[in-house]
């Protein structure tokens, strides 16, 4: 079955198509932020490159996040709009997996970070497991210092991926010794393999049931009490 | 960082406006403060036409979020607040990610959320008493009257107004209570 991967949940945008013969094309913008006039352009030009038909796709994969509010918007938005019109299942996977899982040959703790703005980052923490990455520290989000503390206190040997590794490297580096190398962006092939392998299960969800991981501070009503001109 | 002014009029209010656009950059949230008719898309439409925007700019209550594109690869964002109950809703408009990317945004009825802005300028407007006084309470639906006086009190919040805070009281002296 063919996959189709859109990826938006940071300054990069990509896409990507692959199935069981692995990630067969692939197209990744990551600069200027243009996701809405990139994106729909970019899943013609993969399709029309790798010679696939939309109606050969059985499946759309799509970034749910956490990252760029406006960014994972277009990437949902279209993902959705395809699956339905196509009658295809959707998968969604996150975007701190998809940072980790070309890591998956480091025997290190890997801790994607990704840029939450307003210094602070999202992050989670994996461990290599046969065949891929297993999460062993629940996503969270808060300063960079929360980060740091995290690190500290698993103390092992760890690798840092994401842009928000790559924007706060001092400040990380300063309260702890680790390497931050490896992706900046989520990547869409990654999105294709981690969706491949969850299709052969079929752990997909209907268009309808994919929502984006916002990751924020809980909700709560604003209060307009102290607005005395509001009916 | 805080001053109280008086517009006398409209074009008073536009003037103020014009004065802040000029001083606004990339990255700017600008909260609009005040109640129903204060004047809050007024100084909105005086703000766009200073940064270039010629489409006509009307209150975005119903859509949320209207963007108009400024000469200079500048987008202007003009939200309201005034129908949203949540945070979660707000934080879904994310504001500050359309600052970030070559944007400047104004936000009606901001204040309820500003916590969530970071550093920004609050421009709040209100009815100016002392003119009431002199043209007297007879009119009471006048007394939004659109070409009425107004007191604007401009407070900014963070490092990035602290800057350019000197002009902001420089360049708007004339109009200081």
């Amino acid at each position: 079955m063919l996959i189709l991967g859109i990826e938006s949940a940071t300054q990069q945008v990509g896409v990507s198509i692959g199935g069981h013969e692995g990630v067969i094309a692939t197209f990744e913008v990551a600069r200027g932020r243009r996701h809405a006039e990139i994106l729909t352009p970019a899943i013609e030009f993969v399709c029309r490159q790798a010679d696939v038909e939309l109606g050969e796709l059985g499946c759309v994969a799509v970034d749910v996040g956490p990252g760029l509010f406006t960014g994972m918007r277009v990437g949902l938005a279209a993902g959705k709009a395809l699956a339905q019109a196509l009658k295809i299942p959707m998968i969604g996977i996150s975007s701190l997996d998809l940072l980790a899982f070309p890591c998956r040959h480091t025997d290190r703790v890997v801790v994607p970070a990704i840029d939450a703005r307003k210094g602070e980052v999202f992050w989670a923490m994996y461990r290599q497991v046969p065949g891929g990455v297993q999460q062993v520290s629940a996503p969270a989000v808060g300063p960079v210092d929360e980060l740091v503390a995290d690190l500290l206190a698993r103390s092992q040997d760890a690798l840092c991926v994401g842009d928000g590794a790559e924007r706060y490297r001092e400040e990380i580096l300063e309260g702890f010794h680790c390497e931050i190398s490896g992706p900046v962006h989520p990547s869409p092939g990654a999105l294709v393999q981690l969706a491949h392998a969850r299709a052969l299960r079929e752990e997909w969800v209907r268009p309808g049931e994919i929502e984006p991981i916002y990751l924020r501070a809980p909700d709560a009503q604003i209060n307009w009490a102290i607005r005395e001109s509001r009916p | 960082m805080q001053m109280l002014l008086r517009a006398s009029s409209l074009s008073d209010t536009h003037a103020i406006a014009s004065v802040l656009a000029g001083l606004a950059r990339v990255g700017d949230i600008i909260v609009l403060a005040g109640e129903m008719g204060a004047g809050k898309t007024a100084f909105a439409q005086g703000f766009g036409r200073a940064l270039g925007v010629t489409e006509a700019i009307t209150s975005p209550t119903f859509t949320l979020v209207h963007s108009y594109p400024c000469p200079g690869k500048v987008t202007l964002h003009h939200a309201d607040l005034y129908r949203l109950d949540s945070t979660t809703d707000v934080d879904e408009l994310a504001l500050p990610e359309l600052a970030e990317f070559d944007g400047i945004v104004l936000v009606e009825w901001g204040d309820v959320a500003a916590a969530g802005f970071g550093d920004h300028l609050e421009v709040r407007l209100g009815r100016d008493d002392l003119d009431d006084e002199a043209e007297g309470p007879d009119d009471p639906l006048d007394e939004f009257g659109l070409d009425g006086s107004r007191l604007i009190e401009v407070q900014a919040t963070g490092r990035s107004w602290a800057g350019r805070w000197d002009r902001v009281v420089h360049a708007l002296e004339a109009y200081r209570c």
